[in-house]
């Protein structure tokens, strides 16, 4: 194996060398079974990642970025383990504990309790350390009377719940996260996240794998941004990010050109109008109010004097000022926090604000009701059509409770009709 | 060797987890039911069972003089019993990679312990009934010296099972067609192999296919032992020798291909 556990200098955890990973494709399984009799290499090569090298100390918490398809997730198996590298190194020390995809590798007909001691067995808890543990992981799971049924008679939500409290019963010192937080319901999601920085705050040090940069920037002090399957860049996260962002946009500039070239400007906002109301339609019906009436979510996003849509036109801001009324029910007695972010309809972010970024307590309007006023005195934009998303999250701003994307579109007429998108603060000499 | 070296000190390291999961295999073979631990043993017995009594108690049917014994179903026994041994391991350990494939993809575990685990499985299950059925033939011969062969014949069979069945697991990664190709051969291969008809029965030209069967020698030894009281021939210690030479030398090259990809393969 070429992960070894080693001795490693200062307060390193993880030393990565010139790690690749190359994928061997096969026309058909047929010539796989040759190749592995015979030894020729009829195979064409893939590599996942090539060349990738770094080093994570303890408490660091590193977000990996990159689009889909830019090795993340093998990055992530070949750290966890669960891959063979095909070269270079990979250096750790103590425990490596991976949440890659939960609930798998249960036996349906044994009970949970037997699944806990096997489960446990399978990630070096031996069955004497799981008779200390298994209080708290039945605690932290919430399983009660159930530990003793049959898995096959759990809920989905059950069975991930039981095999989170397993794989995080032992503080890890390097614990690897590819985006499986969004499991379970929105109390779950909350003791996940304050376990995980729980684990962080105790010097645990972190790999997170998102498409979500939000959280890798509350989470993370590290970005790593692969670019087909290399390290594009490497270091503080804003800076990581923003040319991640660039990046992107970029990208999303280059292969929207054939398109508005083709003149589909009102094709274009047609599709947004139509990604509006399925989002709006989606958030009335989502499955959690559904399941779970008590379930936080954003009520209604209110823009005053706003004038009706007509046909295929945003509706149009008939006052200098932008008044946003977000209303949203929180989770129980928990005071939630609300969000909210403005972009040019074609896409271009320009202002993105939340509650707990400021210190402005949302108010509570009834029982459960909670109610954020945005205010932008004397809308410095300038004339055009803009998009508005809201979202809610927890007290700690980490849990993404509900977000409408694009769920307004107001177009917004300046009385100085100069070029531009925004009148910056600014002074003349 | 050193790839095959390298799985033995995986095992080895992980040999305490190795037993667990050999343990909860087998309990996970009877889960559900009310007798329990007593099936997958009863399965085999009864078969055994029913054998003797159909061809010893019922038919009474005899072999020719050419035979070891002349009671059928002592004879079909004797054979039998570690066929179905044999063919339980080969079975599940060829599968067990495939069916391990979730839980390989998320845990960092070597792969060999999951044929490994299928094979200690059915031999901590085909074990105790071979030396029982070894027990039921001691009054034919008594104690003799002869007896001492079944533990290099039983480890023989254990070794056989297990580069057998990891070199099948692989193959059968690689490509599914293997599982449904040995399968056949699983069941025709009792046909090849001197456990129904004594090897005297069979065409003199046409005996060397027997020994194509991995299983002939270990049978013939079985036979040697429990039904003449003798212990087994050269013959059978070297072809025996032979087979896992063979297998441990293309276990070898096939996990050195493999390595870094098998697990891609589940």
């Amino acid at each position: 194996m070429n992960a070894k556990h080693v001795e490693l200098p200062d307060d390193l955890v993880l030393r990565v060398r010139n790690l690749g990973k190359e994928y061997k494709l096969y026309p058909s399984p047929r010539a796989r079974f040759k190749a592995l009799l015979t030894g020729n290499a009829t195979h064409r090569s893939h590599w996942a990642l090539r060349d990738v090298s770094f080093e994570l100390r303890r408490g660091q918490c590193i977000g990996v970025i990159g689009d889909n398809g830019a090795g993340k997730s093998s990055l992530l198996k070949l750290l966890a383990g669960t891959l063979q590298p095909s070269c270079g190194q990979i250096e750790r020390v103590g425990r490596v504990t991976a949440i890659l995809e939960l609930g798998a590798g249960f036996h349906p007909d044994f009970s949970g309790r037997d699944n806990l001691y096997f489960g446990g067995s399978l990630i070096g808890i031996s069955h004497e350390r799981m008779r200390e543990l298994e209080p708290g992981i039945a605690a932290f799971a919430e399983l009660g009377e159930a530990l003793e049924r049959p898995v096959k008679t759990y809920s989905s939500g059950m069975s991930v719940r039981l095999a989170f409290a397993l794989v995080t019963a032992v503080q890890p010192d390097v614990l690897i996260i590819d985006e499986a937080l969004a499991v379970g319901d929105q109390h779950f999601q909350k003791k996940c996240i304050e376990r995980i920085m729980a684990f962080r705050s105790s010097g645990c040090t972190i790999l997170f794998c998102s498409h979500s940069p939000y959280h890798i920037r509350h989470l993370c002090d590290t970005a790593l941004w692969l670019r087909g399957g290399q390290v594009a860049q490497f270091g503080a996260t804003e800076p990581v990010l923003a040319a991640y962002d660039l990046y992107t946009r970029e990208r999303q500039e280059r292969e929207q050109q054939p398109l508005a070239i083709a003149g589909s400007c009102a094709v274009g906002t047609e599709s947004g109008k139509k990604e509006h109301k399925a989002n709006a339609a989606d958030a009335l019906h989502s499955p959690v109010s559904a399941m779970d009436g008590s379930s936080a979510r954003i009520l209604s996003v209110e823009v005053q004097d706003l004038a009706e849509p007509v046909d295929d036109q945003p509706g149009l801001l008939q006052s200098r000022n932008l008044v946003v009324t977000i209303t949203a029910r929180g989770r129980g007695a928990e005071r939630p926090n609300i969000g909210f972010m403005i972009e040019q309809s074609q896409g271009v972010g320009i202002t993105s604000l939340g509650t707990h970024e400021e210190g402005a307590l949302p108010r509570q309007v009834a029982a459960g009701v909670w109610q954020s006023v945005l205010t932008f005195p004397e809308l410095p934009l300038h004339s055009g059509d803009y998009v508005i998303s809201a979202y809610l999250f927890d007290e700690t701003g980490l849990v993404v409770y509900d977000e409408w994307l694009h769920c307004l579109h107001l177009r917004f007429v300046a009385p100085k009709l100069m070029p531009g998108l925004v009148q910056l603060p600014h002074h003349w000499d | 060797m050193y790839s095959l070296l390298g799985e033995c000190r995986a095992l080895w390291q992980a040999r305490s987890l190795l037993w667990v999961m050999t343990r909860r295999e087998v309990a996970a073979r009877h889960a559900g039911t009310a007798a329990g631990v007593l099936w997958p043993y009863l399965q085999p017995l009864l078969t055994v069972a029913a054998y003797y009594l159909v061809f010893d108690v019922v038919f009474s049917m005899r072999l020719g003089d050419s035979a070891p014994t002349h009671a059928v179903g002592a004879f079909l026994v004797v054979g039998a019993l570690p066929w179905m041994a044999f063919c339980d391991a080969t079975a599940r350990g060829m599968n067990s990679l495939v069916e391990a494939g979730g839980i390989l993809q998320k845990n960092p575990l070597p792969p060999v312990l999951f044929p490994m685990r299928a094979v200690l499985a059915s031999s901590v299950i085909f074990g105790p009934l071979l030396l029982l059925v070894a027990l039921a033939y001691l009054p034919q011969h008594g104690l003799n010296w002869s007896l001492l062969a079944l533990v290099p014949l039983l480890l023989g069979q254990l070794l056989l099972c297990a580069l057998l069945a990891y070199a099948l697991a692989i193959l059968t990664a690689a490509l599914r067609d293997v599982g449904q190709l040995v399968t056949f051969f699983l069941s025709v291969g009792i046909y090849l192999s001197p456990i129904l008809f004594p090897l005297a029965l069979f065409p003199e030209r046409w005996r060397w296919v027997l020994w194509a069967n991995p299983m002939t020698a270990l049978v013939l030894g079985y036979q040697n032992v429990l039904l003449q009281g003798l212990w087994p021939q050269t013959a059978i210690w070297v072809a025996l020798g032979v087979w896992l030479l063979v297998l441990a030398v293309l276990l070898n090259g096939l996990v050195r291909r493999s390595r870094d990809q098998l697990v891609d393969w589940l």
